[in-house]
């Protein structure tokens, strides 16, 4: 499959890029300090930090759903304007289209590109089968498990063939046993396809299992507090003492500032 | 099919409930046939119409007036609906006219309706158009407001860049459902209103049949008219059932 697919990957880079918000009274909420950051074309980097910390809404802004404050986004030498079809998404809650059955919602971006109905459905057929469902290519989503969902959810958003994929907490809502399957269903298509991924994440070992760099960020406003590269070959074990000792490091800096959201929760 | 079968009985028993006691209460207070006729002699006045052609011509009327007055509602509060729900500035500016107009019943309008258009046709479209309005457009603003955010991100990052194609490949069918829902209520209370614009304005039409019964003191003729309505209105409801679990992707 990785013959068939050419190599599309694109690099990405954000140069002081911030997002403030106004609130109802007035007042101005910082929700991302100034951020500088180089994503290699085909890189896997995961973003962790305590909730609230702007990483969803970073990824909002790479993907061009919200606009950013100041700074800016370049996928390639192309600056980030709005969303498109060459920058992939996957989410949390699937958001797949429920008035549609699996088949077309895989088709959706295809059809989007004005590709021909027979060469989409085969397209379609072909990632539905890259996340083993292609038996359920007729059934509706609420007639699947979360799991399953988010399998389709994938096979969406790789179908399009975009240089880049963003996913959000994309298995933050499953449980844990469906969580490692689809971890290691994740990182045999990205190893056959390449794309840029950026993924986002609260889980550490998640992050250690999958990323080539792993960003760390900060409580709330969120800025960039380390960036570690993880050098484990894969399939990575959870339990060698490397992966621990990663473990051990991240999280060393996470508590500090789980500490630093915990207080600021206690004054508001 | 089961489901339907299930239906259709239930449906039945509540039939025989209903012509038990009527005929209960004929053969122990024996009213004067003027008031209550036995279901009896009510199903030969029913038939007798039928055979003339009568009931058909007055439930015709009655229908027409009602579908045409919910397709111009529809074909107004539709859009406008979509139009509110997704332009909150609109909403704001509008809100409080639809507010303002929603808790006048359309029986209320009768009175105008009648100075406006005198007793024809446009009287009564006028009326029921009043009635099936608000609830499709309260309907549709629901439904288009309510859409889950993430879908409408779906569609953006999956190539709808533009509002129409957003419009026709996620808030279209996701609003769907809801919209339905408002085109069935609406259809219902388009029914309800319908007689009640023929009991006062009218030489047709269910309504006309039964306050024309009234007059005359024939009661068979107003039974015969209130079973018709009832059986309309079933049936109605059954063909927007059908298409409901046609349509609706939410499921049961």
């Amino acid at each position: 499959m990785s013959a068939a697919s050419p190599p599309t990957a694109k690099p990405l880079s954000l140069r002081g890029l911030a997002k403030h918000y106004a609130t109802a009274d007035g007042r101005v909420v910082e929700a991302l300090l100034p951020i500088d950051l180089d994503i290699a074309s085909g890189e896997f980097l995961v973003v962790v930090g305590p909730s609230g910390c702007g990483k969803s809404t970073m990824l909002n802004i790479l993907a061009g759903l919200t606009p950013p404050s100041a700074g800016e986004a370049r996928v390639g030498a192309a600056i980030v304007h709005g969303p498109d079809i060459d920058r992939g998404m996957v989410f949390q809650d699937y958001a797949l289209f429920p008035w549609l059955d699996v088949i077309s919602n895989v088709e959706f971006g295809l059809e989007r590109k004005g590709i021909a109905r027979r060469e989409r459905r085969k397209v379609a057929m072909r990632y539905l089968e890259m996340v083993g469902l292609a038996d359920f290519a007729d059934k509706r989503p609420r007639e699947l498990s979360g799991g399953m969902k988010q399998r389709v959810a994938i096979a969406r958003a790789f179908a399009t063939e975009p240089s880049i994929i963003f996913m959000d907490e994309p298995f933050g809502a499953l449980d844990a046993l469906t969580r490692r399957h689809l971890q290691h269903e994740l990182l045999r298509i990205w190893q056959g396809h390449r794309k840029t991924v950026v993924f986002i994440t609260h889980s550490v070992a998640e992050a250690i299992y999958l990323a080539d760099r792993i960003v760390l960020m900060t409580a709330r406003p969120g800025r960039i507090k380390t960036v570690m590269k993880v050098d484990l070959v894969h399939p990575r074990d959870p339990t060698s003492d490397k992966f621990r000792e990663i473990e051990r490091l991240i999280y060393a800096d996470l508590d500090e500032e789980l500490v630093k959201s915990f207080r600021m929760e206690g004054r508001n | 099919m089961r489901y339907q079968l299930g239906t259709l009985l239930r449906y039945l028993y509540a039939a025989i409930a209903v012509i038990g006691v009527w005929w209960a209460v004929v053969l122990i207070a024996k009213p004067h046939m003027s008031l209550l006729p036995s279901p009896l002699a009510t199903a030969q006045t029913f038939i007798a119409l039928l055979a003339t052609g009568e009931l058909e011509r007055h439930a015709a009327y009655s229908v027409c007036r009602v579908l045409a007055a919910w397709s111009l509602a529809a074909l107004v509060a539709v859009p406008l609906g979509f139009a509110m729900g997704r332009w909150q500035r609109l909403e704001r500016v509008l809100d409080p006219v639809v507010e303002l107009f929603r808790p006048i019943s359309p029986l209320a309008w009768i009175p105008l309706a009648i100075l406006w258009f005198g007793i024809d046709e446009g009287g009564k479209v006028f009326i029921i158009f009043i009635g099936t309005f608000f609830p499709i457009l309260l309907n549709t603003i629901a439904g288009a407001k309510n859409i889950d955010p993430v879908l409408v991100h779906a569609g953006r990052i999956l190539g709808c860049t533009d509002d129409a194609s957003l419009f026709r490949k996620v808030v279209l069918p996701a609003s769907l459902p809801q919209v339905i829902v408002g085109l069935r209520i609406a259809f219902g209370t388009g029914w309800a209103a319908i007689i009640a614009a023929e009991l006062v304005a009218a030489r047709s039409g269910l309504g006309y049949l039964i306050s024309n019964g009234m007059e005359v003191l024939r009661s068979d003729l107003v039974l015969v008219g209130m079973v018709t309505i009832g059986i309309l209105g079933v049936l109605f409801d059954a063909v927007f059932r059908w298409f409901d679990r046609r349509y609706n992707w939410m499921g049961e």
